[in-house]
């Protein structure tokens, strides 16, 4: 590769003593900083933290969730929430991250039915809302079933 | 610690610490960083629509605002509609800016801070992505970089620089790190143990994130658990990449961007913002040469009868790139 050749050239612009020391100490910092972030440290620690989506070893006997938000509506509908930033304005990913704080205050499914109504003014508006769990049952290593059902929280949408 | 920290005889010492030294200060053409510039910064518009778009939304509806680390040290204000709006043009200006190679280093340092706090602000509800590692590094890197020529003329610059080289090795590294990270993070999830390649984790993504392709391979677990093993073997093996010269280096290149392509069918995470980071390994900088080149054997053509040495010098030239 010709760009990568360390063989000294007239006119290649060589880095100072301090510059070349300051930023190796900076990438050597960065690299101490990074095992550390996946040796100790949480998700808290962006960008520094462990590389841990999809990183767990589910068991062959899992129970898998899912977590969903369902919704009356003002017509008399029922209806999954699209959980994504076009539908309500927040992703699924979110809401499950925080289901056990939606579960101990539902009043938190308020923003839900706020974002719906303001990207969808036009649509019938959510009246009552429910954060259920899907269940999925592994049987050694494959899907046993269809998944059962649990409501977590209910909130009845403020005008 | 600096490399000079190294316990060895005085003389092997030095030199040795002039070697590590000089293997994070690779000379590399300034053409490259030009190349990664442009599409560095109009990749960050693109990201800002398309992957981490929710910064502003966060700012109108602030209640499921949850500061990461870096933002709480900072003690950087809650997102509201007023700062994120004024992040979101800064952004735009500076990354256009910053695309043209006119002003790169003074776009660059705005570009970098900004982002960051995007980033900061799109991932702090509870969920964070790791795709954007090497992204946000490369913006942070880039300003160090001082240009010796400007605008167009920047993209056929084989003035070679160990300040070039040093930004491109910390993209490198931090490109390979998403992955050997990952093998790691999936050993220590475990309690250090080698148990994930051979659990049902694909299975459990494809049951939460339901579509034809996943639904097909959930009747077939012994492929999953093929995929599984091959994905944390490579991931643990990535940093020798860093290593790999030429055609090797480019096979490996390739395997990566058909385990993304795999990802995303099989789990619909597409990692963009790291992918585009493989352009570190690009020798891009032989782009504008390749395509002199090729101007001049045209036009050599055209006028055959007359031999010149130039066709042949092109000819040479050509065989190059794409190695």
């Amino acid at each position: 590769m010709t760009g990568v050749t360390d063989r000294e050239q007239p006119g290649d612009i060589r880095l100072g003593r301090t510059g070349k020391t300051l930023r190796v100490l900076a990438a050597v910092a960065g690299i101490v900083l990074l095992i550390n972030g996946s040796v100790r440290a949480s998700d808290d620690a962006w960008p520094f933290g462990p590389m841990s989506q999809y990183a767990m070893s589910v068991p062959d006997d899992a129970k898998i969730d899912y977590i969903r938000i369902s919704a009356v509506t003002d017509a008399g509908t029922t209806v999954d929430v699209p959980l994504n930033i076009e539908g309500a304005g927040v992703a699924r990913a979110e809401i499950e991250a925080r289901a056990g704080e939606i579960e101990k205050d539902p009043s938190l499914l308020q923003q839900v039915a706020d974002g719906w109504a303001q990207k969808h003014p036009d649509q019938p508006k959510y009246v009552k809302l429910e954060l259920i769990r899907d269940t999925t049952q592994l049987v050694k290593g494959r899907v046993e079933g269809p998944p059962a059902s649990r409501v977590l929280a209910t909130w009845e949408v403020r005008r | 610690m600096s490399a000079a920290d190294v316990p060895l005889g005085q003389a092997a010492d030095r030199s040795l610490a002039g070697r590590i030294a000089d293997w994070f200060t690779p000379r590399i053409a300034l053409a490259r960083v030009a190349w990664l510039r442009t599409v560095l910064y109009l990749f960050v518009i693109l990201d800002m629509h398309a992957f981490v778009r929710d910064t502003r939304l966060k700012g109108e509806h602030p209640g499921l605002y949850q500061p990461l680390l870096l933002a709480r040290l900072l003690d950087l204000p809650k997102p509201s509609v007023a700062n994120t709006t004024a992040l979101y043009v800064v952004l735009i200006v500076a990354c256009l800016v910053g695309a043209t190679n006119y002003v790169p280093r003074i776009a660059g340092w705005i570009v970098a801070p900004a982002f960051t706090w995007w980033v900061l602000i799109g991932m702090s509800d509870g969920k964070v992505d790791h795709d954007h590692l090497a992204l946000v590094i490369a913006l942070w890197v880039l300003p160090t970089v001082k240009a010796s020529r400007r605008g167009l003329a920047s993209y056929g610059d084989q003035t070679r620089s160990e300040a070039a080289g040093w930004a491109i090795r910390c993209v490198q590294i931090c490109l390979i790190a998403t992955y050997f990270l990952s093998s790691i993070a999936k050993l220590r999830s475990a309690g250090w143990a080698l148990t994930w390649p051979g659990s049902a984790v694909l299975t459990w993504a494809i049951v939460r994130r339901p579509h034809p392709v996943g639904e097909w391979l959930l009747h077939y677990p012994w492929m999953l658990h093929v995929m599984q093993w091959v994905g944390i073997t490579a991931e643990f093996l990535s940093p020798v990449i860093l290593w790999l010269k030429g055609r090797w280096q480019l096979l490996a290149a390739l395997f990566f961007l058909g385990f993304h392509a795999a990802n995303t069918a099989i789990l619909l995470i597409h990692f963009l913002p790291t992918v585009v980071c493989w352009l570190a390994f690009a020798p891009m900088e032989r782009l504008v040469p390749w395509f002199q080149a090729r101007r001049i054997q045209r036009r050599s053509d055209r006028h055959a009868g007359q031999p010149e040495d130039q066709a042949e010098q092109s000819r040479e030239t050509e065989q190059q790139p794409g190695a």
